[in-house]
């Protein structure tokens, strides 16, 4: 039984809850309703009123802030005249130079979605907190928005690399688990396919850096459509999913997913929990190390050294026995390595 | 200092101890301080992982005490440690987040960030009339940020500004109402106007950190947003944070030994300078993104920058993996030679900013590196070689460590507390490293400095000639005082406040020893990747070679 963890969702401001406390909600529900703001316009206001620009903060009804309505007076002066709102906005200046209003015009209303299943808990300013019962996995790092999908494994190894030529129509809109490492090929062309994230053991910094360089142009140019989410595992570079953590994905292929890259969090609904991680490892531990040399290789842990013994690196640490998975005995820091243990009952 | 009583049983053996402990965000660093032959002492220090739990700590203090305890107590003094009165401090659980909204990005707000890093606020949104970003997208940007407060600077005090009413005015339409509170550190003509765009009671005004072209004013906003981060992220025991109390013990250490003392803090998330004069008065700058696991590391050209400076052929990619890794397992510790040399070369590139964005450490007495990477650096001469090369402290200043981490727990004690904490421990809190003399300046082909290193009941070394690049370590061990006979050249300065050409300083020698580090500052690179690896390879076998002593001189 999975227990249900609380989950923020940041509302951007502006945004009207159109969701209850106790109420459930779905991955692809609508949470609230937000109107965005679009390229300002200036509004003369003392030219209408025949005064000078530089009086234009005596005239004013509103202030720079406040939204208003179409038709909402700006300016009045008793007997000449009014300035009303053109458009519905938000005020942003008024300009003692030209004697104009800064308005920013409101888009149209656009749908705020939440991209989790559960339980509203509380609605706070700026947030709203979901109760999520759900596997939860949060990985060392990620990118890119909120998704939710179906999980799909992509690669056939825990340490096999995500190629493009593994990507086609099938993944649109899931949840791509790969292996070690995709490309920034790769992840373009995931996007483009219209895969709605991706579940990485490592990735090159450079390889994510370039992809999301190319995402920032796309968005600059206009006609970029749909989120795309990237979690990272293990850590950077050409890093394996851990085989156990590789199993478990496999075992819930299908199940409704959700991905917040920025955070680097994952949600597995309907799920067995996920072979969790111990920070200190024991003796007999299944573990996995987190550096270089063995970065993400697992073992076994076979024994404690006693005392301090330095590293390769010269630092002096607590050092573990480690027997990894290709038969080698290496000497690792136990600060460097992390216990990975099963769910019972599974 | 703070001790449990205890109640005395007949017969039976007992001890005083207390725990000095300080929780970081990814290690956790603790001091037992005991009494031995009547005077309290560290007896045994540890750092773990902070995700490792509490009795593994104690074992680890309690195996290290062994054999060396009192054999009467030795066999409880695991559980005498569980139940040791302690002194902690920890790592603010999160940072306090907060949009900048300013005029222009090189003056109001850079100053407004800097007083706002410094304060240990992270500037997670900025935006300025000249950052090429159209208004609705400065707009957007402020509505999408998950901020605790806002802070808008702009305008001179003379001139006031439109441009500064119109951030203004874009703050108070993306902030929307709301508790958050605004901070205004702009024109002083233009505070009710500002105000009149905010419901009441919710706009501060603060003195502009930039109130003309050439003049900068950081301090009253700096500490009005030492407050505000207190009242709004760490409500009380502002004490018990570890920025806190290594300030307040540097400060406390500066006051008591009546030297100028500069203290760095570098930890996984935060960075703390912490500068303090004769008379204790202190400054300090928390940075809450400022530590190892800085996102401006990673940041575009970090990577390629790191690269630059260190000593091994180690490509851009592989140096971003690293950091990137040490960002995301700050708990876990560099396992070869190539991740130490890349956590080393991050950690000077921080100490380089640290001590850029502040006041420059001129006329310093004592340096003092805390936090793990330097305060555990396999050898003390690379911790040396680390608090040299990032912070190039001008001058002839004395080094040394903290490599307990007890100076943040100390400063968690009450004023009086603290000069009797710093007093009863000072032999064994600091790990001193001996001195260096760091100049600037100087001419190809001439001689920086000669330098002849009288010590006391020994002979005379030197003299020693340090050319333009160069540097020298001469053996001086801990404690042994020494007197420099310094000869500069015209062209080079160790800002003095007069430039004497010849000079003479009393030092004290230490781990390392006496440094002569005639490499300028900031350090003067070749261009050439080769060159340039070979002159950082040079420097740092100078440092890490065993010291000989140059020929002795006359008696």
């Amino acid at each position: 039984m999975i227990e249900a963890s609380l989950h923020r969702i940041h509302l951007p401001r502006g945004t009207v809850v159109s969701v209850q406390v106790g109420a459930e909600i779905r991955p692809d529900e609508v949470i609230g309703m937000r109107r965005g703001a679009m390229a300002p316009v200036r509004v003369p206001v003392t030219r209408p009123l025949r005064r000078q620009p530089a009086e234009i903060e005596e005239l004013l009804v509103v202030r720079p802030g406040e939204r208003v309505e179409a038709e909402q007076p700006l300016a009045l002066v008793e007997g000449a005249g009014v300035v009303l709102a053109p458009v519905a906005g938000l005020v942003l200046a008024a300009s003692g130079r030209d004697g104009t209003l800064l308005l920013a015009p409101l888009a149209a209303e656009e749908t705020v979605i939440g991209h989790v299943r559960g339980r509203v808990r509380a609605v706070e300013e700026g947030s709203l907190v979901i109760e999520v019962p759900a596997a939860r996995l949060h990985g060392v790092g990620g990118s890119g928005e909120a998704v939710h999908g179906e999980l799909v494994v992509g690669v056939p190894n825990p340490g096999d690399e995500l190629r493009a030529g593994a990507i086609d129509a099938g993944a649109t809109g899931k949840i791509l688990v790969g292996g070690s490492r995709a490309s920034a090929e790769t992840l373009t062309r995931a996007r483009a396919m219209g895969v709605a994230g991706i579940v990485l053991g490592g990735v090159l910094h450079k390889e994510l850096r370039d992809f999301e360089a190319i995402q920032r142009r796309r968005r600059e140019a206009g006609g970029m459509t749909g989120a795309f989410g990237i979690l990272l595992v293990e850590g950077f570079g050409k890093v394996g999913i851990d085989p156990q953590l590789f199993s478990w994905f496999r075992a819930h292929a299908g199940r409704v997913a959700s991905l917040f890259g920025a955070d680097g969090l994952l949600y597995v609904y309907d799920a067995a929990p996920l072979p969790s991680r111990r920070a200190l490892a024991k003796v007999g531990d299944r573990v996995i190390a987190h550096r270089r040399p063995f970065q993400g290789r697992g073992g076994v842990l076979v024994g404690l050294m006693e005392d301090l013994h330095a590293a390769q690196s010269g630092i002096p640490t607590r050092m573990a026995l480690v027997r990894f998975e290709d038969g080698r005995l290496a000497p690792v820091p136990l600060a460097n390595i992390e216990a990975t243990v099963v769910a019972e009952g599974r | 200092m703070t001790t449990e009583a205890r109640s005395l049983e007949v017969g039976r053996a007992t001890s005083e101890l207390s725990l000095l402990v300080d929780i970081g965000s990814a290690w956790t660093k603790a001091a037992v301080v005991g009494r031995a032959l009547g005077r309290w002492r560290i007896a045994a220090h540890a750092a773990q992982p902070s995700a490792w739990d509490e009795a593994e700590l104690i074992a680890t203090l309690a195996a290290r005490l062994a054999g060396r305890a009192d054999p009467r107590v030795s066999a409880r003094i695991a559980s005498l440690l569980a139940d040791a009165p302690r002194i902690a401090v920890h790592t603010p659980a999160r940072p306090g987040r907060i949009a900048l909204a300013a005029v222009s990005s090189e003056l109001s707000g850079q100053a407004a960030r800097r007083a706002a890093e410094a304060a240990g606020w992270v500037v997670v949104e900025a935006v300025t009339v000249d950052d090429g970003r159209p208004v609705v997208d400065r707009l957007s940007a402020l509505q999408s940020a998950e901020v605790d407060a806002w802070l808008i600077a702009g305008g001179f005090d003379e001139e006031g500004g439109e441009g500064a009413l119109e951030v203004a005015g874009l703050v108070a339409a993306a902030r929307g109402g709301g508790k958050s509170p605004v901070v205004w550190a702009g024109s002083a003509g233009l505070t009710e106007r500002v105000g009149a765009f905010f419901e009441p009671g919710v706009l501060r005004a603060v003195a502009n950190p930039r109130p003309s072209a050439d003049r900068e004013n950081l301090l009253p906003l700096r500490r009005y947003l030492d407050g505000l981060i207190e009242r709004l992220v760490e409500r009380g025991a502002a004490r018990q944070l570890a920025p806190i109390g290594f300030g307040r013990a540097v400060a406390e250490l500066a006051r008591a030994s009546h030297l100028r003392v500069v203290g760095v803090d570098l930890g996984a998330r935060y960075a703390t300078w912490a500068s303090a004069d004769e008379n204790g008065m202190a400054e300090s700058r928390v940075v809450a993104l400022g530590g190892l696991a800085s996102p401006t590391l990673t940041a575009p050209g970090g990577p390629a920058r790191i690269a630059r400076g260190l000593p091994l052929a180690i490509d851009e990619l592989a140096v971003a993996d690293a950091l990137q890794n040490l960002r995301a397992r700050p708990g876990s510790i560099p396992q070869t030679d190539e991740e130490l040399a890349v956590v080393h070369g991050a950690a000077r590139d921080l100490l380089a900013d640290l001590a850029a964005n502040g006041p420059q450490p001129q006329g310093v007495d004592l340096l003092i590196g805390s936090g793990r990477t330097i305060g555990s650096a396999p050898l003390p001469a690379q911790a040396m070689q680390l608090l040299l090369d990032g912070i190039r402290p001008i001058g002839i200043v004395q080094v040394a460590i903290d490599p307990a981490g007890a100076l943040g727990p100390l400063g968690a004690l009450r004023d009086d507390e603290i000069v009797e904490g710093l007093g009863t421990l000072r032999d064994d809190l600091l790990t001193p490293l001996g001195a260096a003399v760091v100049c600037r300046g100087g001419r190809p082909g001439h001689l920086s400095m000669r330098v002849t290193v009288h010590r006391v009941g020994w002979r005379s070394l030197g003299p020693i000639e340090v050319r333009p690049g160069q540097l020298e370590v001469v053996p001086l061990p801990r404690g042994q005082v020494a007197e420099l006979e310094i000869e500069l050249d015209p062209a080079v300065s160790l800002s003095a406040p007069r430039r004497a050409r010849r000079l003479r300083a009393s030092v004290t020698g230490g781990a390392v020893g006496v440094v002569l580090d005639a490499r300028d500052a900031p350090l003067l690179l070749p261009r050439r990747s080769d060159d340039r690896r070979t002159v950082l390879s040079a420097w740092r076998d100078t440092f890490l070679r065993e010291v000989r002593p140059p020929a002795e001189g006359a008696a």
